[in-house]
């Protein structure tokens, strides 16, 4: 049986990282950058985010600024050219990133001496060549996650579009309809389908579903939709604290855990299990299962 | 998921009578309406957690039918149970232990709502106990409350302290032994597990 290890992993997500540094000048959409590592585009950003410690669209910025400090020091182009190949549309954006990014302007970059990058986790800067290393991060080595084998589970559900902090509101919504006609009994699982990430997507345009486990008498009518929760394995593991912060542990299960697993993830998305009433319980002692599904292991030939 | 926005009734946050520190203190608390099932045996047992699986079934459907009809809304409070013997000897055989499982419930909900309820479950294939479940009034009045934090096998220590506190203060047990429970046993490990201990008092 072929093993994915911690070395394929790394291996391709520095191809990721040498693609970037290569196509600054391109658009490098989420889609082609998970095409380049042969990462499923849902959970790329993710597995990025935990693997190199900043999110996907950051170290592109990053990696272009970076790239325009060096042409201030080393080329006598105008800073209004180097604002532009970094993707910036006018001197004022571009000063102010770079304001943001190296604590001065950038004529006075330009002047100034013994001027050093800001330390980032993965340890990667704009050099030439690209470089052939990166620190990855390891605390989610250790956490605790469990494999669990899923049926598959039929759940209806309502969608909601907008922010992902506003979808107490369609919960609502689920749960009285659902509960007036008794479906809340035998302590249901509720889980939530987040199809996009919140820290990739605009707000307005993130797609969640509210999921309640139900058996095959549920007809679905009206706002409230039926489908079915893919079964197969999955790697599971609990965050502890307030809704808002659980990106942090799903970056920690895809990008630090996984690549230690032996195991790769499947194509479809993650979802989340609430273990606790929000209605009584304080954000810091909620409970969410992290639900990510993995791929079947290949036979043993 | 977060909270709806709008302010509703909730029985549990803020109210002093939930305020428990782990050093024993006296708390007067009011008169309190429950759904309430009683039973017998061990709490690791089939009937304790079929009685709180019919109790919380009945309240979130108690509740969200009174919210879809615009009667308003509340938060289902934390599970409470009442254990008759276990201020004093509870012996050994958790079999032969007897207890009430509760969950405090705004004083408007209605006889009507829990056969409503009830009657809903079971049309669903979701009726186990649910017909146990009854409205209960305690009125437990002034009592020693401390907050245990550990295995609920070591809250005997926390209840010695407690009964230390009420005899320094002129007082001695005079109810049910009641506990309030703040964490879910089932994914808090037991050293973890925070459980409020209420014994009703008078003077003695």
């Amino acid at each position: 049986m072929k093993t994915v290890t911690l070395g394929d992993y790394k291996r391709r997500m520095l191809r990721v990282l040498v693609h970037i540094q290569q196509h600054l000048d391109e658009p490098l959409p989420l889609e082609e950058l998970a095409g380049v590592a042969c990462f499923s585009p849902y959970h790329f950003h993710r597995v990025f985010k935990g693997m190199v410690g900043e999110p996907v669209k950051e170290y592109v910025r990053r990696l272009r600024l970076e790239r325009a400090a060096q042409r201030l020091k080393l080329s006598p182009a105008s800073v209004i050219d180097i604002a532009l190949d970094a993707g910036y549309e006018s001197h004022e954006a571009f000063t102010r990133s770079f304001k943001s990014a190296f604590g001065m302007a950038p004529s006075q970059f330009r002047m100034a001496r013994g001027v050093r990058f800001v330390r980032v986790p993965s340890g990667v800067h704009y050099c030439e060549p690209p470089s052939k290393r990166f620190r990855t991060l390891s605390r989610g080595g250790r956490m605790k996650v469990e494999i669990k084998t899923m049926k598959p589970m039929r759940v209806a559900f309502m969608r909601h579009t907008g922010p992902y902090d506003e979808v107490g509101k369609v919960w609502d919504r689920l749960l009285t309809v659902m509960g007036k006609d008794g479906y809340l009994g035998g302590n249901p699982m509720m889980l939530g389908i987040c199809h996009d990430d919140p820290e990739v997507t605009p707000p307005a345009m993130i797609r969640y579903d509210a999921c309640l486990a139900v058996d095959d008498g549920f007809v679905p009518s009206g706002e409230i939709g039926v489908q079915t929760v893919a079964g197969g394995e999955y790697a599971v593991t609990t965050h502890t604290g307030p809704y808002n912060q659980l990106g942090k542990t799903y970056a920690e299960l895809l990008g630090q855990w996984l690549p230690r697993s032996g195991r790769e993830l499947g194509n479809s998305p993650c979802f989340e299990v609430y273990v606790t009433d929000p209605g009584n319980t304080p954000a810091e002692e909620l409970m969410t299962d992290i639900y990510a599904p993995l791929k079947e292991e290949e036979a043993v030939r | 998921m977060t909270t709806a926005v709008e302010e509703k009734l909730d029985l549990f946050k803020g109210n002093p009578e939930y305020a428990a520190k782990t050093k024993p203190a006296l708390v007067k608390t009011g008169p309190a309406v429950y759904l309430a099932v009683d039973g017998q045996g061990s709490p690791d047992g089939d009937a304790f957690g079929e009685a709180i699986g019919a109790l919380y079934g009945m309240a979130f459907t108690i509740k969200m039918t009174r919210k879809f009809a615009g009667l308003g809304d509340y938060a289902v409070s934390k599970l409470e149970a009442l254990w008759p013997e276990m201020d004093g000897n509870p012996g050994a055989d958790k079999t032969q232990w007897k207890w009430t499982v509760m969950i405090r419930t705004p004083d408007f909900v209605t006889a009507g709502d829990l056969t409503g309820a009830a009657g809903v479950l079971t049309k669903r294939g979701k009726g186990a106990g649910v017909s146990k479940v009854r409205l209960m009034r305690l009125n437990e009045g002034l009592c020693v409350q401390a907050l245990h934090i550990g295995p609920y096998d070591e809250e005997c220590k926390t209840i010695a302290a407690m009964k230390e506190f009420a005899a320094k203060s002129g007082m001695k047990f005079a109810g049910a032994h009641h506990e309030i429970y703040l964490s879910d046993p089932r994914r808090v490990e037991p050293a973890r597990l925070k459980t409020i201990l209420r014994e009703p008092v008078k003077k003695g």
